[in-house]
């Protein structure tokens, strides 16, 4: 080959190399950009009246006077809204009967959507459903909404030979002619007024719990859960993969059972997640009954038999990796086998076992599949300690799936599933960055 | 070498004695009343999640805990014994019935809800009512566009929910009639996900629970009656059903499951039924 072609080649490949890096950070980019963006979205943002209120009634969060003093002025830049519904609903009783009905239907459409946007109407009694007791909170969700308060929105079927075309009707032309006409343009002009947007740092979203599933509130049942989840699932395989890798790499000798051994092993890590949330089911739950119901006792079992081969792995990796001279230093100064493993092998590998139990956390934090079955429902409170052992919890990988396929309200909900979804990735990133930040100072020490 | 080998069976000792001791402990803890666990129906789990949320607001020493992973799953789970209430969108068939009572559980239902099954469509499609015959014939596969039931030139992306759904089962029995759908239908596992999927799709059916037919989706009208509180009330509205509750045997009186599976029955429990937008059992107003 010439040297010229082999100097092409080699370019090419480094270039490849290059380009397949950058493919990578560029397309971890547009997951976690948006990401990140949209996520914030649920800590920063641009609260309105009605969420200040609904903080100090349902968590009993701000400063009572300011509030009330605010929701005054709130109300007082509605009072001119309110009473021109009021006179239009006056001038509806004398209209002809024709009129009548079709502008109470229009009339109740409108309601509905002021409704939406500022909460209950003077007069409506207070609904039982948080949800449906306060106008929107989010500046954001509130300009959304008071489009459907402008326009009425309604499909072209004109043309039968395709599918209709939108078109958004405002809602001032439906009221041309009566004394709701300037209506529209008012409460346009006022709804900053009216529901006073102010930028808000919601940090409380993380410690806070969802009130009338997840309209309002955080999401600190299904991190508490993810917490417990994670911890009890390393609870249980950490000792067990440790003396495994132990006994694997100190005790059990070369020969075909050992072998065998380590291919079930090798096969239990490729074992497809969901298998292992079924097998949960049947086995800890429906067979050794360790709780009546799903819990998170069962799903942290689940869980750490998911993990149990990653840590044995990364534990026998760690273990040969101790130098023999200092097994041979220990032994020859007197120390029996078990005494040299749990004095000098153990925590000379200690390190990279670290590594290896802090990574297979960041699985068992991210795992949906072995959760569904055994322990993540979809609504529930935090726990306490004791009430992890028969109850099953939110989780944040599961209440992310159940949010997006199951909400009635996703779209109204985009904010707090992203919030979510961004939580959950900084855990498992933060562990992650955990694991390399150990590596990176162990291989310092090593290098002396 | 042989105190590493008895650190090692310690060890495992200590491990095996330990779950043995965390199941003995929740079995203790799953005797009192201070859990309610729920699983089941995906139609049923937004009225559940409001009776959850408001009964733990009234009564803070207990703790409901909702799932929704469909009403057979729920049915399966209350014959297991791992639920107390199982969300049902269709009544428990025979073969339930005769594993549970096999086991020992006696299932009774509550009516917690009327609710229509809303045939949807995108919002664009013209095409406003069908009969019970036409959205049998779509889903049996023998009429496949849009143009043969009044609307464009299109083709009908047909879109069902999961056979573990009741859902599923009541439209098999209301309008399927028994006869089976048509190979290569889209099967989905949520109302949600029914209702994204016709979101997104201009030429799609699907059906959902009448609480998860918003404005995004156009419910049409079946046989003529449109779909909403009063025709699936008189029973005007031909695909209509209730949605159930099962516990096993009736719950004692003044017990917190009493209490859950009976808020229905009072103001404020069908004042949320209605606000979800299923169908209160009776007039309250």
């Amino acid at each position: 080959m010439r040297i010229e072609t082999r100097k092409l080649l080699d370019k090419s490949f480094s270039g490849a190399g290059w380009i397949s890096v950058f493919l990578m950070v560029a397309a971890l980019a547009i997951i976690l950009l948006p990401i990140a963006w949209r996520g914030a979205g649920a800590f920063v943002f641009r609260a309105t009246v009605e969420h200040r209120r609904m903080m100090l009634e349902l968590f009993g969060v701000g400063d009572p006077a300011e509030v009330s003093a605010e929701t005054a002025a709130a109300a007082e830049a509605r009072r001119p809204i309110y009473d021109m519904l009021a006179r239009f609903r006056a001038e509806l009783s004398a209209m002809p009967v024709a009129d009548r009905r079709r502008m109470a239907g229009r009339l109740a459409q409108l309601e509905n959507a002021l409704r939406d946007l500022l909460g209950p109407l003077p007069g409506d009694p207070i609904p039982v459903l948080p949800r449906q007791r306060y106008g929107q909170t989010r500046w954001d969700r509130a300009l959304k909404k008071l489009e459907t308060v402008l326009f009425r929105e309604t499909w072209d079927y004109s043309d039968p030979t395709r599918m209709g075309r939108k078109v958004m009707v405002p809602r001032a032309e439906d009221f041309k002619g009566t004394s709701l006409e300037p209506f529209f343009a008012d409460v346009k002009m006022r709804v900053a007024d009216m529901l006073r947007p102010k930028l808000a740092f919601y940090w409380r979203f993380l410690t806070d719990e969802s009130r009338d599933s997840h309209f309002f509130g955080g999401i600190w049942p299904e991190m508490l859960g993810t917490i417990y989840l994670t911890i009890g699932a390393a609870m249980f395989a950490v000792p067990m993969g440790i003396i495994s890798a132990v006994y694997l790499t100190e005790y059990a000798g070369d020969d075909r059972l050992t072998g065998a051994l380590r291919t079930f092993i090798g096969a239990l890590a490729g074992v497809p997640s969901i298998v292992f949330g079924l097998f949960g089911l049947a086995f800890f739950i429906n067979t050794m009954k360790v709780s009546q119901s799903k819990s998170v006792l069962a799903g942290s079992l689940t869980l750490a038999l998911l993990i149990l081969p990653t840590i044995i792995r990364a534990s026998e990796e760690a273990i040969r990796a101790v130098p023999a001279a200092y097994k041979e230093a220990a032994l020859s100064l007197g120390a029996g086998k078990g005494r040299t493993i749990i004095t000098v092998v153990l925590p000379a590998a200690m390190p990279g076992i670290l590594t290896g139990i802090i990574i297979s956390m960041g699985r068992a934090a991210g795992e949906t599949a072995p959760i569904i079955f055994t322990a993540a429902v979809s609504v529930g409170d935090p726990l306490s300690l004791l009430e992890t052992l028969s109850q099953p919890t939110p989780a944040l990988p599961w209440n992310v799936y159940n949010m997006c396929t199951e909400h009635q309200k996703l779209d109204e909900l985009r904010h707090v599933q992203f919030g979510m979804v961004l939580v959950l990735v900084m855990v498992v990133l933060a562990l992650n960055v955990a694991a390399i930040w150990l590596r990176a100072r162990i291989s310092r020490k090593l290098k002396g | 070498m042989e105190r590493a080998r008895m650190a090692v069976r310690v060890g495992w000792g200590a491990l095996v004695g330990a779950v043995l001791l965390a199941a003995g402990l929740s079995r203790t803890a799953a005797a009192e009343d201070t859990k309610i666990v729920v699983d089941g129906s995906t139609t049923v789990g937004p009225i559940a999640k409001a009776f959850a949320e408001h009964f733990m607001q009234h009564n803070p020493g207990v703790k409901v805990t909702v799932a929704e992973s469909g009403s057979g799953n729920g049915a399966k789970s209350l014959i297991n014994g791992a639920c107390d209430v199982a969300d049902m969108s269709r009544f428990m068939k025979s073969e339930e019935f005769k594993a549970a009572v096999e086991r020992g559980v006696f299932p009774v239902a509550h009516v917690v809800a009327l609710d229509g099954l809303a045939v949807i469509v995108h919002p664009s499609n013209p095409v406003k009512e069908l009969t019970k015959a036409q959205v049998a014939d779509i889903y049996m596969g023998k009429i496949t566009n849009w143009k043969d039931v009044g609307g464009p030139d299109a083709k009908i992306v047909v879109v069902s929910r999961d056979t573990n759904s009741g859902t599923y089962e009541a439209f098999e029995e209301l309008v399927m009639k028994k006869r089976k759908m048509a190979e290569g239908i889209e099967y989905v596992g949520s109302n949600g996900a029914v209702r994204q999927r016709i979101q997104s799709t201009p030429g799609a059916i699907g059906y959902v629970g009448l609480g998860f037919a918003d404005e995004t989706v156009k419910a049409l009208k079946i046989d003529g009656v449109e779909p909403n509180r009063d025709t699936v009330r008189s029973g005007r509205y031909p695909v209509a059903r209730p949605l159930f509750m099962f516990t096993n045997g009736y719950p004692r009186p003044g017990s917190p499951v009493h209490s859950f599976v009976t808020l229905h029955l009072t103001k404020k429990g069908q004042e949320m039924v209605e606000g979800i937008g299923f169908v209160p059992v009776t007039d309250y107003k």
